[in-house]
């Protein structure tokens, strides 16, 4: 690697190339729109090498021969030329492509234009993210793209987000989507330990693009690892010619949670005295709001410096990154990163020679989430402190009692230090002696170590419990070889574009985990899980008069995972296009764009847990509290002997296997002032990898993975773009897009029962308590509950359960499936203004037909809650007030609410300064502003769909500066 | 300098055509499909290399009794054995306590855990989490002892080239290992009454294991029993070697669990074979120690004499057999209220288990009984139990303490884990269930039947004055005495069958869901087969009622 970096460099520094005398020519390129200047566009003489770029106000100087002609090109505007006839200066103009129709699109192994485009692809680009002081890339797209849904997982300090691209499409193997980063897809376990979202790995400022393959078509030639979706992730690079830009950026941010669980105030607490089981002793003389002392403002700063600079025959670009963001219960994230990119075109170009490296440290600070559900319980007449300073606890008569949060965040530690390089080197090589034909080669390394320490201090409401002390440490390592081949050719004769790639690759992943845990019980463990993926694939695609497109992959995966009968899965896509307004018949009409694709594809699932599932395996006690006692020594000491255990296993476990049909329109108006695309989708996933119960006897567990049961899905994905205005000195364009989705599964054993269920969905309120069904004919979220009975005012009888079967008793029998947690249609919808230097825009999210089950108060509003724990009195939920439920109601369908949300996300005011010899641009970002839901628990969107114990989210405030040299 | 550029590039392009041809080869070395075989790097082992360890045959018997006492394979809690409920639920003896227990006269529990109620209300469903989970941890226990001796053939053993010395101690664990497996079939027996078959002769994985009708399961177990007897080692064997592990004593107590029951399973009586075989075991030299009867359920029941009466233990330990399930549940279980846990030696309770006023009343005196096995604790405790979630009510028992006889607390000074042994068989029971042989029908002396009973209420009432006669010796008197010697070991269900007191006679508070308890249709004595195994074997035919 060194060779290479060295090559590199030298070839940066001796690059500046020869220059000839010619005249000089200046100008500057601006917006035809707005007449702003345009920083960055390529200025290349035609036929030539030799170019240069704009700088940040839009001006140039280029030496140039008469007679020459000039290009001027910049990513998603319409090329100029104008030749050199003598003239000092040239000003040009150039105009937007509304359309972007010969945008470069990413399709995995290769590319395509948007307008040749067959599959169910969306490219959302930077000037389309969400903007704050984003941490994570997931939330960059969050409500950008029809038919993904992001959802974090609350306000925690560098929390991610769970993306699903139409729902994922298996049951107990993993539904997140395969991520792509510069050609090396990433572990889909995430590629490091002990962070809270291994994404964070790379950093939002170095991203250029994402690109959503959708469906199977586009995703095949990713075979087995493409049924959720792939999301390309491009870095930004740089590019030629272009003159050194320096760039600083800070986000300075505070954030703050919203809304917590509403519980008994201190005197609705004390207002319980007049029940007789009561116990008024232990009433405090204090009104604290526990989830008020636990949550605080939380600050964080982000600084990106971005250094880059275009050659003739390279460019590079390096960013350091220091991020920092503290969630609401003081937990904390850091990461340093540095990215740096170079390429590096040789042989006249024909070799293009790409590296990309990050460096990244991510420190996270955890904080004891433990202490949301104790500030929930705990007693609210009590002061945080007692008279002699220290926490008030319930005290050890209690041992079950909740520990004082206070106490908890404070005596609590778990950091964890994860060290990442990934780092990805490309060759791309014009073949001399074939035209057309193209060498690409991918060597990629994603290498992650963590190491962290958690301190755990022992229950204080128990005599003799004791601290825990963890030590834990990882290595995960994912390397990655591919190369294919790619010839294009026009072959004139037949009108047809010819383009096709055939390659190999193969990619192993090794993971190993160490922790040493002391507590009363000490264990010390280290897991080793290896799997590896063989795969040839290739692709064809033609476009026939530039009219009618087909475009067809294959590919053949060999996963480690199964045995060897079973190895081998092949994936096959095909896709057609015809670009209606290539006809004649629609030429002149008001169609600026009409394309008709259809897609059909296999992709497949091995994301599973166990690497092993279909090797017969024996496991050791891991530790010396799992012996039991054979014998005794002839002073009647006991002797202890550690246990093997044969594993349960399924030696015919293989693929997962999903087939997908898309039908799709892509259209434009007004010379693509408007534009829109409508994907309608059918999905079938079968041999579903489920963990599901086996019949009791036939293996050596319970529950076993294997493959059973099939799930289908359809969706309707809507998104319009406009660009209302476009004037010199405003501009409005809008983007919205709505996903209709519905999920079903169609069988769940072998002998396809209808009535068999398999309960899943755990909550609170009792061991092993579940409140979610598997059913077939039912969306995999639904919920299985009792229909409440309400008297004649309207409240709900307590207990009084409606007898579905008729037994006049009510047992579980009598649970029905009723409602689910994934919404039927979600939106998203940004506007962006510009008025002279000062730009708005905003991000609306909103999700319709979802339902949330509140566990918060099914599990504590009621009196209970109060008064029959052992030995101490808790806080209840404030659901009590209304309900005056004695005891739990778990699974009443009185707690599963209607839980659809529209919800302003983002909000982002932004004005620009051009200086003479720098451009400032502050912005200020408001997230979270506002809810409107009907859902009176704590937060609608929770993607599991039960709310218990979420860690808040919480609106952060944004002040962002950026200056660019 | 041009030179000097020339060279340079003439360099770089060497070099990148190198790794050109590094990546090339890095490349075709790379593809071998081998590199696909992979195989477990960590603790795990694949069944050859496990077995390369001669230790790891006794290691496997080991976890076959700990099929009993553990619920995985880190404790306390840690790689579940099961996956479909929490794991400390799933555990054997906790499952089978509660199955045998909770659903009688002898305990109710106040926690909200699924259907955990319709237990002590006999209303549940074949939908009930914790009856299926009894059964799959059974037919899991079967499936472990059927890979036992599978792995442990004579051709295996030859192969694997096992010492002759180990190839016959290895005799020893398959006759034990068929031992289990008799005892667990005997609980499905009991429990499901036609529960699926498995032997080792069945494959593992894609099959639907058979039916087996409870008189067909009766005769395997009393064949495999009797099949076994020579092989296991000699009754009341040397602890040194044998503690924890099952011997011929063991056998025969199962022999004549299922011969007294056998009336219930076959519709055939077999008492006289309950007289042959309680004989056998109390010739063998077992004795009911001269000890307080509490002194059974410390933590130092292995060694303070108590021991000398047990047949069959469950042997637990602080800090070495660590489980949320079997005597920690049992122990913590118990315990709430006024209750001081420091009496228990433990560090808090689980406020859930107490007992009905039927148990109550089955001693004299009731609460201020002179019979030393009333281990009522009525401090803050109502008799009558006007809400089942609540502690309070009911008589709470302290039987189980995880302290020695001098109250000291047991080794894990957390106080999370108990010493107690759990005493599956003992003597006790034996002599009881010689009684109730003889006044069946299945012959024995009535008058060494009386001697038995005062042998056991001598320890009781630490004299002569609880004292029975021939006289007071009837049918009713041993169903009300088997609860006052055996309460809370998980006999109770078992037993009221036997005598027709389960569900469509008998009558105890929150029997049926309600305060002063209804009767139940008979169809409940025995526990249906679970919803969710009938969906996914096709073979099985739901037992009648459900």
């Amino acid at each position: 690697m060194k060779t290479i970096l060295n090559a590199l460099l030298f070839c940066l520094i001796i690059l500046p190339a020869t220059l000839m005398a010619q005249s000089t020519v200046t100008g500057s390129v601006t917006d035809k729109a707005n007449a702003m200047p345009l920083p960055g566009v390529n200025v290349i003489i035609k036929g030539t090498s030799r170019g240069t770029s704009t700088d940040f106000d839009g001006k140039y100087s280029i030496e140039v021969s008469e007679g020459e002609v000039l290009m001027f090109s910049y990513v998603g505007y319409t090329t100029q030329e104008i030749k050199f006839t003598g003239q000092s200066t040239i000003d040009v103009a150039i105009e937007e492509d509304a359309a972007q129709l010969d945008e470069v699109v990413l399709i995995g192994y290769g590319s395509t234009t948007k307008q040749d485009a067959t599959g169910a692809v969306e490219k959302v680009g930077d000037e389309e993210f969400n903007r704050g002081a984003i941490v994570a890339p997931q939330q960059l797209i969050s409500g950008k793209a029809a038919g993904v849904r992001v959802t974090s997982s609350g306000g925690g300090a560098g929390e991610g987000g769970e993306i699903r691209i139409r729902g994922g499409a298996s049951l107990s193997a993993t539904n997140d989507p395969l991520i792509v980063i510069d050609g090396l897809p990433i572990d889909q376990r995430g590629g490091a330990q002990g962070s809270r979202n291994a994404l964070n790995a790379i950093n939002p400022a170095d991203i250029e693009d994402f690109v959503v393959l959708k469906d199977a078509s586009a995703t095949a030639i990713y075979g087995s690892r493409a049924s959720n979706g792939v999301i390309l992730i491009t870095t930004k690079k740089g590019s030629a010619n272009q003159p050194l830009k320096i760039e600083y950026g800070l986000q300075a941010s505070t954030r703050r949670v919203t809304n917590t669980v509403d519980v008994l105030t201190a005197s609705e607490y004390r207002a319980l005295a007049s029940n007789p089981s009561f116990d008024s002793s232990t009433l405090g003389n204090a009104s604290t709001n526990w989830q008020d002392k636990i949550y605080t403002t939380g600050t964080g700063a982000i600084h990106n410096v971005t250094v880059s600079k275009g050659y003739e025959h390279s460019n590079f670009r390096v960013n350091f990154n220091h991020a920092s963001q503290e969630g609401a219960l003081n937990d904390l994230y850091e990461r340093n990163g540095v990215n740096a990119s170079f390429v590096q075109r040789l042989l006249d170009n024909d070799l293009k020679l790409t590296f990309v490296g990050k460096a990244i440290q991510d420190e996270y600070a955890y904080a004891n989430s433990g202490a949301i559900g104790a500030a929930i319980q705990f007693d609210p007449t009590q002061s945080v402190r007692d008279e002699n300073g220290n926490y008030t606890q319930y005290g050890t008569t209690a041992n079950l009692a909740p520990v004082n949060p206070l106490f908890l965040l404070e005596n609590y530690e778990d950091r964890q230090t994860i060290q990442r390089v990934i780092a990805n080197f490309n060759i791309d090589y014009k073949i001399p002696f074939l035209e057309g034909l193209r060498f690409n080669l991918n060597a990629g390394i994603d290498y992650a170590e963590n190491d962290g320490h958690k301190f755990i201090a022992a229950n204080p409401n128990s005599l003799g419990a004791f601290n825990t002390n963890e030590v834990s440490n990882g290595l995960n390592r994912n390397t990655s070889l591919d190369f294919y081949l790619n010839y294009k050719k026009e072959i004139a004769s037949i009108n047809t574009k010819v383009d096709l790639t055939a390659g190999h690759a193969f990619q192993e992943f090794y993971i190993k985990g160490f922790f040493d845990r002391t507590t009363n019980t000490n264990t010390t463990q280290t897991d080793i899980n290896r799997n590896a993926l063989e795969s040839y694939f290739a692709r064809a695609s033609f476009d026939i008069a530039d009219k009618y497109l087909i475009s067809a992959s294959f590919r053949r995966d060999g996963s480690s995972r199964f045995s060897e009968d079973n190895r081998v899965g092949y994936f096959p896509g095909v896709s057609l296009g015809w670009k209606l307004m290539n006809e004649s018949f629609l030429e002149d009409s008001f169609f600026s764009n009409l394309k008709l694709r259809a897609g059909w594809g296999v992709t497949g699932q091995q994301e599973v847990g166990d690497n092993y599932g279909y090797l017969g395996t024996y496991t050791p006690s891991r530790n010396d509290a799992a012996n039991i006692q054979i014998g005794t020594t002839p002073t009647g000491e006991p002797i202890f002997i550690s246990t093997l255990r044969p594993e349960g296993f399924d030696e015919n476990l293989k693929w997962e296997e999903t087939t997908q049909y898309n039908l799709a329109l892509d259209f434009g108006f007004f010379n693509n002032r408007l534009t829109g695309t409508i994907d309608g989708y059918y999905r079938e996933t079968e041999d579903l990898l489920s963990s599901v119960p086996v019949p009791a006897g036939a293996n050596l567990t319970d529950i076993l993975l294997t493959n059973v049961g099939s799930v289908t899905s359809k969706g309707l994905e809507l998104s319009f773009n406009g660009v209302i205005f476009q004037k010199e000195n405003f501009g409005w364009d809008t983007n919205f897009n709505i996903t209709f989705q519905q999920q079903e599964i169609t069988s769940l054993s072998l002998n396809d029962d209808p009535d068999y269920v398999i309960p899943t969905g755990g909550i609170s309120g009792g061991v092993g308590n579940q409140i979610q069904i598997l059913k077939p004919g039912y969306d995999p979220t639904t919920f299985f509950v009792f229909r409440q009975v309400y008297d004649s005012e309207g409240n709900p009888i307590e207990g009084a359960y409606v007898d579905i079967n008729g037994d006049n008793q009510i047992t579980e029998a009598d649970r029905q499936a009723y409602k689910k947690a994934t919404p039927d249609a979600f939106i998203g919808f940004t506007n962006n203004f510009r008025y002279k230097n000062l730009d708005l825009n905003f991000t609306f999210r909103g999700s319709f037909g979802n339902y949330v089950y509140n566990n918060s108060a099914s599990d504590r509003g009621n009196a209970n809650a109060v008064i029959n724990q052992p030995s101490y009195q808790g806080n209840a939920h404030a659901s009590f007030l209304d309900t005056g439920f004695t005891s739990q109601n778990l699974f009443s369908d009185l707690y599963i609410q209607r839980a659809d949300f529209v919800r302003l996300d983002n909000v982002s005011i932004g004005y620009t300064i051009p200086f003479e010899k720098m451009t400032l641009r502050t912005s200020l970002t408001a997230t979270n502003l506002f809810v409107i839901t009907e859902y009176d628990g704590l937060d609608p969107e929770i993607s599991s769909g039960i709310e218990n114990n979420f860690y808040p989210r919480t609106r952060d405030i944004v002040l962002g500066l950026n200056f660019s040299f | 300098m041009k030179n000097n550029y020339i060279n340079n590039k003439a360099m770089m392009l060497r070099t990148i055509k190198s790794i050109l041809v590094v990546f090339t080869l890095a490349l075709f070395v790379q593809s071998c499909e081998e590199r696909l075989d992979l195989q477990p790097e960590d603790s795990r082992l694949t069944g050859e290399a496990a077995f390369e360890d001669p230790e790891s045959y006794e290691q496997f018997l080991a976890k076959i009794y700990a099929g009993i006492s553990l619920s995985g394979q880190e404790g306390p809690a840690g790689a579940a054995d099961l996956a479909g409920l929490d794991e400390g639920f799933s555990n054997y003896l906790r499952l089978y306590w509660k199955m045998q227990e909770l659903t009688t006269d002898e305990a109710l529990i106040s926690w909200n855990d699924g259907t955990i109620q319709d237990l002590h209300g006999q209303q549940w469903t074949a939908g009930n989490e914790f009856i299926r989970t009894m059964y799959s941890r059974l037919m899991y226990q079967v499936a472990l002892t059927n890979e036992f001796l599978r792995q442990t053939t004579d051709s295996k053993l030859n192969d694997r080239g096992v010492s002759n010395e180990l190839q016959a101690e290895i005799q020893t664990y398959r006759a034990e290992v068929r031992f289990m497996r008799a005892l667990t079939y005997w609980h499905a027996m009991d429990l499901y009454a036609n529960p699926p078959f498995i032997t080792e002769n069945d494959p593992i994985g894609a099959f639907l294991p058979p039916q087996i009708q409870r008189a067909d399961l009766f005769e395997y177990v009393e064949s495999e029993l009797l099949d076994i007897l020579d092989d296991l080692p000699e009754p009341n064997a040397d602890p040194i070697v044998y503690y924890g592990r099952a011997d011929r004593a063991a056998a025969w107590m199962v022999l004549a669990k299922i011969y007294l029951n056998a009336e219930v399973y076959t519709g055939t009586p077999r008492y006289a074979d309950v007289i042959t075989y309680t004989n056998n075991i109390i010739d063998a030299g077992y004795s009911i120690p001269n000890i307080p009867y509490a002194y059974s359920f410390l933590a130092d029941n292995d060694s303070n004499g108590a021991q000398n009466e047990v047949i069959f233990t469950i042997p637990y330990d602080g800090l070495r057999t660590q489980v949320f399930g079997g005597m920690t549940f049992i122990t913590h279980a118990a315990v709430g209220g006024s209750m001081d846990p420091v009496d228990f030696g433990i560090n808090g309770g689980w406020a859930g288990i107490r007992t009905t006023p039927t148990l109550v009343e089955q001693f004299p005196g009731e609460e201020n009984s002179n019979d030393g096995r009333e281990l009522f604790y009525t401090d803050g405790q109502n008799k009558d139990i006007a809400d089942v979630s609540t502690f309070t009510e009911g008589f709470a028992i302290s039987k189980y303490k995880n302290v020695d006889i001098n109250g000291n607390p047991g080794s894990d000074s957390s106080g999370d884990h108990t010493d107690i042994d759990f005493p599956m068989f003992r003597l006790g029971d034996v002599y009881l269930m010689y009684a109730e042989a003889v006044l069946r029908g299945g012959g024995g002396s009535m008058s060494n039947a009386v001697t038995y009973i005062n042998e056991l209420r001598g320890r009781a009432y630490g004299d002569t004055s609880g004292n029975i006669t021939t006289t007071d010796l009837d049918l009713d008197f041993i169903l009300s005495e088997r609860s006052r010697e055996l309460y809370w070991e998980a006999h109770r269900r078992t037993d009221l069958i036997r005598f027709n007191q389960f569900s469509s006679n008998g009558i105890w508070q929150w029997k049926g869901g309600i305060q002063q308890g209804t009767t139940t249709d008979s169809f409940r004595d025995v526990m249906p087969i679970p919803a969710t195994d009938l969906g996914i074997n096709t073979n099985l035919e739901q037992n009648t009622g459900y």
